[in-house]
């Protein structure tokens, strides 16, 4: 009733404004910025810009396009929260992010706004219910309903204008390895641990011979130092969970795990697993493992084990007990932390404790894990050879995995075609050059995969006249996401409405893309709605609004 | 005496010259936008941790600070420890360093051996139609950009023939008992052919076009025409006479060289997937890993300013005549 009566009324008020502007409109607005990332390094991202910039122009705005590289352009975002308008940022998809934990909450939670990832500063007390209420849940359905809930919160919300879930595309050769036997993990595609063990040689090579551009940086199970050598510790280092090929978790080197109330996860851990020197794996270098990373030896890793009260040890069964109920813990910190030999380890963080270094910095000369590849050989910046574990529980049916780093994607591709590699591990090249390669080949088969990372504008919530949903909204609505997807990313990528990506299917929910609706009548329908004017092709803000920035 | 006054004046030259690169290169790294760990500080870190990593690398002190440990720790020989890598840069380059150096050496070899002898051949062969025909084509190698040469030879030799391997140092997984049994295999001169091809082509015109011209100053030198006059064979004057005197420039500009072909090395590095100091040295760069860019521009620095010094020396040694009042 009430809610009526203020529509009425406001639209009295428009009428009253239509009728009397220019006088009653507000400030025009001033010239609004949007950071991108340089065309060289970032081509999608700068293309997108570009085409959002003439969008926005179109609606009397007067855009200007930043464009830095991205040291500049993450000191600006995160450290002077208060001095940029809208940029372009994007989140990389990780096995571990198949939770929606960290998205939901990290990136829109009130209280990382002043120093965290909700560098938006977006502020919504019933948003930050659901995002709360669904880190204590631990029954999966019900859990849905609140991450749905959450997304729909977003997409009426538009704190973020989302653009797209790009594709990852990769290759490998059909005649070396049996097609049936690649895995495709949903949201990061066919280059994962799960092919890495299931490549079925058809002849005699029996080696999978993959590229990265980027060289390995270290091999530390306590360090996160990036991309591709995540690739390889993840082979040479088990987990007590793995995230799955459809993005759920699954029990690896736990034989099985059960909540026991909301606070409580029992894990059983499997027998007879031995790591690569020999030694029996125990309940005790688990407990280690998720001790190491609390120990201030290993700061990147210690998010993970912060919120464990304690953990005990009963034969083979080690339980979790935790601080706060948290739902996201057997995916983000059981499927993320590597177990690692106490035997190995204990010594070396002993001895860091007394130095100023930290385990970050500890390269081992041979690093020990269980995992289903052992670690052979590193030469520096050129390859790393793996041998595969036979006595694994889940042994790799190929002999060895051996890593080249080429930085020339043309050679990558020459490499592939010729047989110096057999699996395309990363190709940043235009994906049509390696689809037609392939047919040209014949021996090459091709497979993309919608990531589970995505592409997005970030909106400046603390400034106008960005703190207006109704604006926002106008801004996202501006912009037909099938032309980011077309013109930007030549079609290997797919819309975005969502901060879940449509791969993680248990996750997504549908309904926010399906009711987006977008075209300049739209936007500009949205924004004359919300009140504000056009005079002479420039934008007004609503009523008498006079424009003031928070210095 | 002289000679002695002479050798420590240049030593001071060098020394100071050595300043500077190291106090441009200081400054340079600092005067770039944004803080110098920015890409290295993981957003989801809290404050504290930012700023222990911060302490950690000795960023959270003055830069006249900075400055003088970094010079402190120069006259150590202590490089630093890369962003990236979390390792000592010094052990970082020097793993590198043989593959660059052996790439840049046997280059230059092939590439001044042809010089030489062709250069001498052309020279001999002034005003003929092989000159004509030569001269133009060395120009032509000269003036190719390194990448394009590279991406050429490496789609016909490699792509299409199938002759040579696309990249790297060895086979997929090849073991060596150690990096001298990797350097004479069969394998590694394979791996080798079409990187040190490319860096062949593009440094051969130097030597060349150096040694014509010498030769041609040399042969209406007195000398010569007596060798001539005692009824020497064309041969004998050419090759014993002739030759000998004029390849002396030659000689100190190979020093030179050296210093520029690890430049060179970069775009041939990234190309052939070489691992060599020059790639590591863009991707240093590029990625904003302040400690290894910097070390890895100082081993070049010194590598040329060294070369330099050789070529001096070697310049005074060869040809008494050059004195160094």
């Amino acid at each position: 009733m009430k809610s009526t009566c203020r529509a009425v009324m406001a639209t009295a008020f428009l009428a009253l404004a239509a009728a009397a502007s220019p006088a009653m409109a507000g400030d025009p607005i001033r010239t609004i910025e949007i950071l991108s990332r340089p065309q060289a390094s970032q081509p999608q991202e700068f293309q997108s810009i570009q085409l959002i910039a003439q969008e926005w122009r179109k609606l009397g705005l007067t855009v200007n396009v930043r464009v830095m590289p991205w040291e500049q352009m993450s000191d600006v975002v995160w450290y002077q929260r208060a001095d940029w308008d809208s940029t372009a940022w994007q989140m990389v998809g990780r096995p571990e992010r198949s939770d929606p934990d960290e998205i939901i909450y990290n990136l829109f939670h009130s209280s990382t706004a002043e120093k965290g990832y909700n560098f938006i500063g977006y502020q919504n007390p019933e948003y930050d219910a659901v995002a709360e209420a669904q880190r204590g849940e631990i029954d999966p359905e019900k859990r849905k309903a609140m991450v749905f809930e959450a997304q729909e919160l977003l997409a009426r919300d538009q704190p973020n204008m989302m653009l797209v879930h790009p594709k990852q595309t990769f290759a490998f050769d059909k005649t070396v390895w049996k097609p049936e036997s690649i895995v495709d993990q949903s949201g990061i595609g066919i280059r994962n641990t799960w092919t890495f063990m299931a490549l079925e040689p058809l002849g005699e090579k029996k080696d999978i011979v993959l590229n990265s551009s980027d060289n390995v940086k270290a091999i530390n199970p306590l360090y996160i130092s990036g991309g591709v050598d995540s690739w390889v510790f993840e082979l040479v280092y088990d987990r007590l969970i793995r995230v799955g090929p459809d993005g759920l978790p699954k029990a690896w080197a736990a034989e099985s795990y059960e909540w026991k109330g909301d606070k409580t996860v029992a894990v059983k851990l499997r027998e007879g697993m031995k790591w690569h020197d020999g030694k029996p794996v125990t309940p005790e270098d688990v407990k280690f493992s998720f001790e190491a990373i609390v120990s201030g030896e290993a700061p990147m890793y210690a998010p993970f084990g912060s919120n464990i009260e304690s953990i005990a040890i009963d034969g083979q069964v080690i339980t979790f007990t935790l601080k706060k109920p948290a739902a996201s813990f057997v995916t983000s910190s059981l499927a993320k932390v590597n177990l690692i030999p106490k035997h190995v380890w204990e010594p070396i963080i002993e001895d860091l404790k007394t130095k100023e270094a930290n385990a970050e910095s500890y390269q081992e000369k041979t690093p020990i894990g269980s995992g289903p590849y052992k670690f052979e050989r590193w030469l520096t910046n050129e390859e790393i050879v793996l041998s595969a574990n036979k006595e694994h529980f889940n042994a790799p049916k190929a002999d060895r995995w051996i890593l080249r780093i080429v930085p020339n994607v043309e050679a990558a591709l020459g490499m592939l075609r010729s047989g110096e590699l057999n699996f395309l591990g990363e190709f940043s090249g235009d994906p049509k050059v390696l689809i037609d390669a392939a047919k040209q080949d014949g021996d090459l088969e091709v497979v993309s995969t919608v990531e589970m990372g995505f592409r997005y504008v970030a909106f400046n919530e603390r400034r106008p006249p960005f703190n207006d949903v109704a604006f926002r909204r106008a801004l996202s609505a501006a912009v037909d996401r099938r032309l980011i997807v077309n013109a930007a990313y030549r079609g290997f990528a797919v819309p975005s409405n969502s901060v879940i990506s449509p791969s993680l299917e248990f996750w997504y929910d549908p309904k926010t893309l399906a009711e987006l609706k977008t075209g300049h009548d739209v936007a500009a329908g949205m924004l004359e709605e919300a009140g504000y004017t056009l005079d002479g092709g420039k934008l007004h803000y609503p009523g008498d609004t006079k424009e003031t920035l928070a210095k | 005496m002289s000679h002695l006054k002479a050798v420590a004046s240049r030593t001071l030259q060098l020394a100071l010259v050595l300043w500077a690169v190291v106090t441009i290169l200081f400054l340079m790294f600092r005067l770039m936008p944004g803080n110098p760990m920015a890409a290295y500080i993981d957003p989801t870190f809290t404050v504290e941790q930012q700023q222990a990593l911060m302490a950690q690398f000795g960023l959270d002190k003055p830069l006249w600070e900075q400055y003088f440990i970094y010079l402190g720790n120069l006259l150590q020989g202590e490089l630093g420890q890369s962003f990236r890598y979390r390792e000592p840069v010094a052990e970082r380059i020097f793993a590198l360093l043989p593959n660059t150096l052996i790439l840049t050496f046997s280059s230059l070899f092939v590439a001044y051996a042809f010089g030489i002898l062709a250069g001498a051949y052309l020279a001999w062969r002034r005003g003929s139609a092989v000159e004509n025909a030569a001269i133009p084509l060395v120009l032509m190698t000269r003036a190719m950009p390194e990448f394009w040469l590279g991406m050429v030879l490496l789609a016909v030799f490699s792509f299409w023939l199938g002759w040579f391997p696309a990249g790297g140092t060895r086979p997929a997984g090849a073991d060596y008992d150690s990096l001298w049994a990797l350097y004479t295999s069969r394998d590694f001169l394979s791996y080798l052919a079409l990187p040190a091809l490319t860096l062949a082509i593009y440094s051969q015109g130097l030597p060349l076009l150096l040694m014509r011209s010498n030769m041609l100053d040399v042969m209406k030198e007195d000398f010569v025409t007596m060798a001539r006059i005692k009824g020497l064979s064309n041969w004998t004057v050419v090759v014993r006479h002739a030759a000998r005197n004029a390849l002396l420039p030659v000689m100190t500009s190979f020093a030179i060289a050296v210093g520029y072909q690890l430049q060179g090395n970069v775009v041939v590095e990234s190309i052939f997937s070489w691992p060599g100091l020059g790639r590591e040295l863009v991707n240093a760069v590029s990625a904003s890993d302040y400690p290894l860019a910097q070390g890895a521009f100082l081993m070049i620095a010194v590598v040329v300013i060294l070369m330099n010094l050789i070529a001096d020396m070697l310049y005074a040694l060869l040809d008494p005549r050059i004195s160094h009042a």
